[in-house]
């Protein structure tokens, strides 16, 4: 036993040799590069930094789970903006791959990748656990892998994201703004459960309306971020409530206004995310009463990752975790052609404007990039 | 395969010319023709991947292949042995996914209880697949409802484990499962440090290639020489005939299914390793029970049973992981990318069925 012991604690003392031994990047100070668009997420976020390399890179973006809308118009994203001058010029190759939702598979397109030489790899971690190995294999290879919007537990890597508990609370705050009181009823309509963004979400939201001082009776069902499915419990919450003062709807808006306006259920403040559809409605039954707030989880999140991969390859001190400014448009600033498009489909989601990051791609720009492209 | 179903001995014992042989090798290979087929796709697709990869033909891209093909591979054999008996386990991905996060609890700590842990891993997969045997024999349901129910509860375990993903394994048997056979011997000190001669032959293969190897050798090929094992094609082949033949119908329906358990335990523990976590993600095991049947069908095992076998199901599993592959080095637009699998698979398989319109008589199917 003893023996089995000792050549135990060799064997640590071996693998932990050979940990460090593996490049990657180093631990520095801040402030990085373009601190207006790479926010870090506290100020506790250390920052990485690793060897410049010379451009123009290799760029591979890995996707798990293809099949919704946001997922498309997210590579179609991709494609376009690897194509703005500015961009193009640091980019040799770039390639979209989507693996499904099978965890071998995404993180076998993450080795291949790092074999075949590639420079970056971003990435959509189909579980936020089991890229340990990856990781490494990166470090050793000086890859730099950009997980964003479903990210890892992990703060090896450079990942960006928009804080959802920040969406949550903007939320609230605007209903309680625009509600002026402080008890009621609201219908908060959650997202996917067990899913991390629906619970931050919500605790987002709950943190502000169940602040001292307000006494709200909130009335949860969930939507699934899906039209049908959130018009259905909306639909559901009103014939049973009979009224609301405030809805917040964490995705699928669009169906929670279409059960409001169907049950004949009077114009209250809302807070929603990005879809064309919903701010449609918002622009059309502003003069109504309709006060809306809509956020999103941007598609154009895949712009911010690939800017901030060839950042770091140009050696820029980067923060582990970016916090990118979530894009918001409010009744009042809704503007046809801008912020949301009357000739575009409902399932468009509108937010692809970072104006701190100097990234604006454009509404047609997007739908232009058809599946043809592949350069 | 039909003649595997009789014992050795009840082969005519007459002595064999050489004219008679050649008819028995030309047998043999009609016989395996789909999978022949299925090895022929994938050597020519995977020689196409290695000329294309900056790094072809090298140990890093055939280890990174293996550990991505490996779970998939096992998790297509343990679907392949139900299918032989003309049924289908759609528990196989539930039950892989239980065993990731089982794993993911068990599989640490001293070198004891790192292998006390494999072995409970092993044995919960075996388990949960005697009892979907025992729910199909004994409960007189039909495969495909019955596992339909059990994987409900496989998940419900697994999730009841791992309510979100997490969890960690031994970092050394991560490292060394997960790359060529000299690393593993380096990382457990074997073998000089994986340098030794002897070794050098075999020094470059994934660890998971020679795992999947091991699997056949030692598990799957001596159980089918058992009347067990024949038992299964035989109730495949017919049912009724089978059991006016005597054989052990029930002990043979249950086997296959705990053995389906196993292999799939295999795959959900190699997960675990890999992944150094478990995850109770329910899509991920709808996909991989999906692309079990997928992978049994290219591999040339007959839906409706008794001919084929899990080696063919690790080829169908490699020409399905080898179409991916692909899109990694030949610009494919992303969104037609799941097109162009579609339409590889639909070649794929209908080229493998072809045979079934050349025959002159459906029975030659089975000789």
């Amino acid at each position: 036993m003893t023996a089995l012991r000792v050549s135990g604690v060799a064997l640590a003392g071996l693998l932990l040799s050979s940990v460090v031994a593996f490049a990657g990047p180093k631990v520095v100070n801040g402030p990085g590069a373009d601190p207006q668009c790479f926010k870090p997420w506290t100020e506790k976020t250390k920052y990485l930094q690793w060897d410049k390399k010379p451009g123009p890179y290799r760029i591979a973006v890995v996707n798990g789970f293809v099949g919704n809308t946001w997922r498309i118009q997210m590579i179609k994203t991709a494609k376009a903006y690897s194509e703005q001058p500015g961009v193009k010029e640091n980019i040799k190759d770039f390639k979209v791959v989507s693996t499904g939702t099978d965890v071998a598979a995404q993180l076998g397109a993450i080795e291949d990748f790092i074999n075949q030489g590639y420079d970056a790899i971003i990435t959509l971690a189909v579980s936020p656990e089991g890229f340990d190995r990856v990781i490494r294999l990166a470090d050793k290879n000086n890859v730099v892998i950009v997980p964003f919007d479903n990210i890892l537990d992990t703060d090896k890597v450079m990942q960006v994201n928009e804080d959802q508990k920040e969406m949550g609370r903007m939320s609230a705050k605007w209903l309680l703004d625009k509600m002026g009181k402080k008890e009621g009823k609201v219908l908060e309509v959650r997202g996917l459960p067990g899913n991390s963004v629906d619970r931050d979400r919500h605790l987002g939201f709950r943190e502000v309306m169940e602040a001292p001082g307000n006494k709200f009776q909130i009335v949860e069902v969930v939507g699934n971020w899906d039209d049908g499915t959130a018009q259905k419990a909306t639909a559901d919450a009103i014939a049973v409530h009979g009224h609301f003062d405030g809805v917040f709807t964490q995705g699928g808006s669009t169906g929670s206004v279409r059960a409001m306006m169907d049950a004949k259920h009077p114009f209250v403040p809302m807070a929603g995310e990005g879809e064309n559809g919903y701010r449609k409605l918002i622009a059309q039954h502003t003069k109504d009463g309709l006060q809306g707030l809509s956020y999103g989880q941007s598609a154009g999140l895949v712009a911010i990752a690939t800017k901030a991969a060839i950042s770091a390859l140009q050696g820029n001190p980067m923060p582990q975790l970016i916090s990118i400014p979530i894009p918001v448009a409010t009744s009042d600033t809704l503007k046809d052609g801008v912020n949301y498009w009357s000739n575009l489909t409902d399932n468009f989601f509108t937010p692809n404007d970072f104006p701190p990051c100097g990234v604006t791609i454009t509404a047609t720009e997007i739908m232009a990039k058809d599946e043809k492209n592949t350069q | 395969m039909s003649d595997q179903v009789l014992p050795a001995d009840a082969a005519p014992a007459a002595p064999r010319s050489g004219r008679r042989r050649g008819g028995d090798w030309l047998l043999v290979l009609r016989q395996n023709g789909s999978l022949l087929f299925a090895i022929a796709l994938f050597a020519l697709l995977y020689l196409g991947y290695h000329l294309a990869h900056p790094r072809g033909f090298t140990t890093q891209v055939l280890v990174q292949n293996a550990n991505e093909a490996f779970t998939l591979a096992m998790v297509a054999m343990a679907q392949t042995i139900p299918v032989l008996l003309g049924g289908l386990d759609l528990s196989v991905g539930a039950v892989m996914t239980m065993v990731n996060c089982i794993a993911s609890h068990l599989v640490i700590g001293s070198p004891g209880q790192i292998a006390l842990g494999i072995l409970a891993c092993l044995a919960s997969g075996a388990l949960a697949g005697f009892v979907n045997g025992c729910v199909v024999v004994y409960g007189r349901i039909p495969p495909i409802i019955a596992t339909l129910a059990t994987a409900a509860i496989a998940i419900g375990v697994a999730l009841l484990l791992r309510p979100t993903p997490g969890g960690k394994l031994d970092e050394d048997l991560n490292w060394a499962m997960t790359n060529s056979v000299a690393d593993f011997a380096e990382t457990f000190g074997l073998a000089d440090g994986g340098k030794a001669p002897w070794l050098a032959p075999v020094a470059w293969l994934p660890v998971p290639v020679v795992l999947l190897v091991l699997v056949v050798v030692l598990v799957w090929l001596p159980f089918r020489r058992t009347v067990t094992g024949r038992t299964i094609y035989a109730i495949g082949s017919s049912e009724s005939a089978a059991y006016m033949s005597g054989l052990p119908l029930n002990r043979a329906k249950i086997a296959a299914f705990t053995l389906a358990g196993f292999f799939a335990g295999v795959g959900g523990l190699f997960l675990a390793i890999q992944t150094s976590s478990g995850n109770a993600d329910l899509p991920q095991a709808g996909a991989y029970t999906l692309n079990s049947i997928a992978s049994v069908v290219i591999g040339g095992t007959s839906l409706v049973g008794g001919s084929g076998g899990p080696v063919g199901s690790i080829f169908g599993t490699l020409v399905l992981r080898v179409i991916s592959f692909g899109f990694r080095v030949f610009d494919i637009p992303p969104l037609l990318q799941p097109l162009f699998e579609g339409l590889v698979l639909l070649a794929a398989v209908s080229l493998g069925a072809a045979r079934a319109l050349r025959v002159r008589n459906t029975l030659d199917l089975f000789r």
